[in-house]
């Protein structure tokens, strides 16, 4: 029998002519999720895409097999902690959690022990009954992480859910993830802290300007990252000859050369050997005044997720 | 997941959104507005039992000995046969008339002895009464001490830079008044004087000046404080005549009011110089014109303005003020329908607007009573006064009924809500124009086919006034809870395919 999933097919969403997200087909296994990429690449579009806060203009999504368009049904499976920071002014730590517990259909005893038990998972019990308004920012994280949690959903969605957390509870947090994914749930996170996503995640997906760049087991992922081309604006005095050069290269996969005939983008499976082949070109006497990376953000990522497999 | 789990969950969401519906500091001026005229009546009132405690406890007066006071008697005879007033007022009211009736304008100054002059001067130190620095005089005449004849006509004169060339001195002694502005002479040049040259020293015994009300102009332009010189070398002048304030003096009125209380009127008569020119009788209360007032109140106010402008604060609230708060997601993310949360809020909005608008309503219908004769109270309670009170709750709750709705669903269609409220407004307010069909499409038209009493009609007021005021046909009871149901019906069903369609984005979520 197939484990249900988290899936996207074709999924594209524009914030009036902005874009958010562009054609994002992923299929998302039980296990811990982690989506990464720079600022405003689209991972907070996604989760909020997967919990039904905004609609794809384009696609279908299915979480677990429901429609995020019916939230009678995928909210009682699924808890997501935002980004939003705003709780109602009313709400204390407790009242905010087992409000949320009760439209679950529980009793008040019932959604009140849930609640205290979230809080308890989150050290939280000490500031439960004091306005949310006046928790501090790490605390107002935590009790939304407490209302994420508090009705032991089997899809939880949590943008940036470590940031502001102590090591202690950090840690706890993580332990708690990992259980949650041992039974089949899904634990779906956005981080940019990339070491935290090497150490916690099953599966990556690694998303940039709204598309997804690559996508599966982190050692997956580092091997197509590998083959993922990677793209070079070359600077230099006789852009065609050098460009004719570098098509001998067996790693090049395209050049195009720039109408003035000083500048070229290059993509190449291997920076290595295009390193070494560029420095060999210079010897021949090919003049080159600068090579810079076309994507810095999604470059950075590349580094970092290459070299932690050295 | 069953109906009734849903009925729970529209439930809570509405008793949590309670807190905001009443207590939101978005729309806390609501409950000034609803409580306005509440007050309003309490005041009144207040005002009526303190009056008619503080007339009574003077003693009460005949009805008939009240009605037998007549135009022209003193106020000894009125007080002789109607005992001491409850209230009696004197004062004394003061005019300025003019003290000189003979000429308008024209003062005559004579002196004793008469002197001897060659040169005869007029100096003005103030010019007008108004306060206008511009002085004017349409003649200045000269006479003798037998003679008749104006000794200064078409002498050569002199005088201060003239306001145009056309207003010289020269005008001041040329026989006429009747020329307009052209035939006076007018300075507005410090120091205002006029002077004419009689030829040779001769005596002189009395002087007129015509001022400006001599030539047609306000009395207010006539010339106020001046002198009048004589000299014979026209060096050394000698002042002859001194006038201060020309002619004016205060003209005295006493006035008195008599105030008699018979326990439910009160007659002011009032008295000019000791003689009654007038009585006024009113009622202190009169219940029948009250209820036609609150009827009015009910009908201008609490539904064309406060219920409607209530329900705009209330309910586009509940969806508007989450997204600014940034807190909506938190019900978007619970195992809710939209259509539940539309409900609940919906609900929420309803107790909390039916509570205030409908509270407030009775409040003041219940001031209104309060003041009245409890005899008349009963009795009007008896005959259909509760009747009345049921229908003015009713059509308060369906007011927020139909125009929550209304605010409700623009909460969630649009940002500003300045747009729907002006284009409602005025939908609202053209309906008495608009063919019968249309006028069934709004909310006010079925509000006013429930309300028990019709407002009071001034036959007075323009007949575009009066289209406004008075719908045609109204709907019968039945026919207009329904009617508003159906409006109500139809608008929740476009909130709810909106409520669908929203996406959560506070800002530059990417």
């Amino acid at each position: 029998m197939t484990a249900p999933a988290v899936v996207f097919d074709e999924v594209s969403k524009f914030y009036g002519e902005v874009l958010g997200v562009n054609r994002v087909t992923l299929n998302i296994p039980p296990g811990i999720t982690s989506l990464v990429g720079p600022n405003g690449s689209g991972k907070t579009t996604l989760m909020n895409l997967m919990t039904g806060l905004i609609h794809p203009d384009h696609g279908s999504i299915r979480m677990r097999g429901i429609s995020p368009r019916d939230p009678e049904n995928l909210m009682r499976i699924t808890g997501y902690a935002t980004q939003y920071d705003a709780a109602p002014r009313w709400a204390t730590g407790f009242s905010f959690i087992t409000t949320g517990l009760l439209l679950f259909g529980c009793g008040r005893a019932e959604a009140e022990e849930k609640a205290w038990k979230a809080l308890e998972r989150l050290g939280l019990t000490d500031a439960a009954h004091r306005k949310v308004a006046a928790y501090s920012k790490g605390m107002r994280q935590r009790v939304r992480l407490a209302q994420a949690i508090a009705h032991e959903p089997e899809l939880l969605v949590l943008d940036e859910p470590l940031n502001g957390l102590d090591p202690l509870v950090r840690a706890e947090t993580i332990a708690l993830f990992r259980s949650w994914a041992a039974q089949g749930r899904h634990v779906i996170l956005s981080s940019h802290v990339l070491q935290e996503v090497d150490v916690i995640s099953d599966q990556v997906v690694l998303i940039a300007n709204g598309m997804i760049v690559a996508e599966g087991e982190i050692r997956n992922v580092r091997d197509e990252i590998h083959e993922h081309p990677s793209q070079f604006i070359v600077r230099c005095s006789d852009a065609s000859n050098l460009a004719a050069s570098l098509f001998s290269e067996d790693h090049i996969t395209e050049i195009k050369v720039n109408d003035d005939r000083l500048s070229l983008l290059v993509m190449t499976r291997d920076r290595e050997r295009f390193a070494r082949a560029l420095g060999r070109f210079a010897g021949d006497g090919h003049r080159i005044d600068s090579v810079i990376p076309a994507d810095e953000n999604v470059d950075a990522l590349y580094e970092y997720l290459i070299g932690g497999d050295k | 997941m069953n109906n009734r789990l849903r009925l729970r969950q529209a439930v809570t969401i509405a008793r949590l959104e309670l807190r905001r519906a009443f207590f939101s500091k978005r729309a806390f001026w609501v409950y000034g507005l609803a409580l306005f005229p509440a007050v309003i009546f309490f005041g009144h009132g207040l005002e009526v039992k303190i009056r008619r405690d503080r007339l009574s406890a003077r003693g009460l007066s005949s009805p008939a000995l009240i009605d037998s006071a007549q135009k022209g008697e003193t106020v000894e005879a009125v007080m002789q046969r109607l005992g001491k007033a409850a209230n009696d007022y004197q004062w004394e009211s003061r005019r300025r008339v003019r003290a000189v009736k003979s000429e308008s304008g024209t003062t005559i100054h004579a002196i004793e002895p008469a002197a001897e002059a060659r040169f005869v001067r007029l100096n003005i130190t103030r010019p007008t009464y108004s306060g206008d620095p511009t002085a004017r005089i349409y003649e200045f005449e000269v006479y003798g001490p037998d003679s008749p004849t104006n000794l200064a006509l078409h002498r050569p004169a002199t005088g201060s830079v003239p306001c145009s060339d056309d207003q010289g001195p020269d005008k001041a002694f040329n026989g006429s008044v009747s020329g307009g502005s052209s035939d006076r002479w007018c300075t507005h040049e410090w120091d205002r004087f006029l002077q004419v040259d009689l030829g040779t020293p001769v005596m002189v015994r009395r002087f007129i000046v015509k001022h400006a009300s001599a030539g047609g102009e306000s009395e207010e332009s006539d010339t106020r404080d001046f002198n009048i010189q004589v000299s014979k070398d026209g060096k050394i002048f000698a002042t002859v005549v001194t006038v201060t304030g020309a002619g004016y003096v205060d003209e005295r009125t006493a006035r008195r009011t008599l105030t008699y209380f018979d326990g439910r009127r009160e007659a002011r008569l009032q008295f000019t110089d000791g003689k009654m020119v007038s009585r006024d009788n009113r009622e202190l209360l009169n219940f029948e014109e009250d209820r036609q007032v609150f009827a009015g109140v009910f009908q201008f106010f609490y539904l064309r303005l406060a219920i409607f402008f209530g329900c705009l604060g209330i309910f586009m609230n509940l969806f508007r003020g989450e997204m600014l708060d940034r807190t909506l997601h938190y019900w978007f993310l619970a195992p809710a329908r939209r259509d539940v949360l539309l409900a609940g809020k919906y609900g929420a909005g309803l107790v909390a607007s039916g509570v205030i608008f409908a509270g407030a309503a009775l409040l003041c219908f219940a001031m209104m009573l309060w003041p009245q004769d409890p005899a008349a109270v009963q009795l009007y309670l008896q005959n259909g006064g509760v009747a009345h009170a049921f229908w003015y709750a009713v059509a308060a709750l369906l007011g927020c009924v139909g125009y929550g709705s209304v605010f409700l669903a623009a909460g969630l269609l649009l940002r500003n809500p300045i747009i729907p409220a002006a284009v409602l407004l005025a939908w609202e307010s053209i309906n008495g124009f608009l063919p019968e069909i249309l006028q069934k499409m709004s909310v006010l038209y079925y509000l006013q086919s429930l309300c028990p009493v019709p407002p009071p009609s001034d036959k007075s007021a323009p007949a575009l006034l009066q289209l406004l005021l008075s719908p045609a046909a109204p709907a019968s009871h039945l026919g207009a809870i329904l009617g508003l149901l159906v409006v109500t019906a139809l608008v929740l069903w476009i909130a709810r395919i909106a409520i669908r369609r929203m996406q959560v984005s506070y800002g530059s979520d990417v």
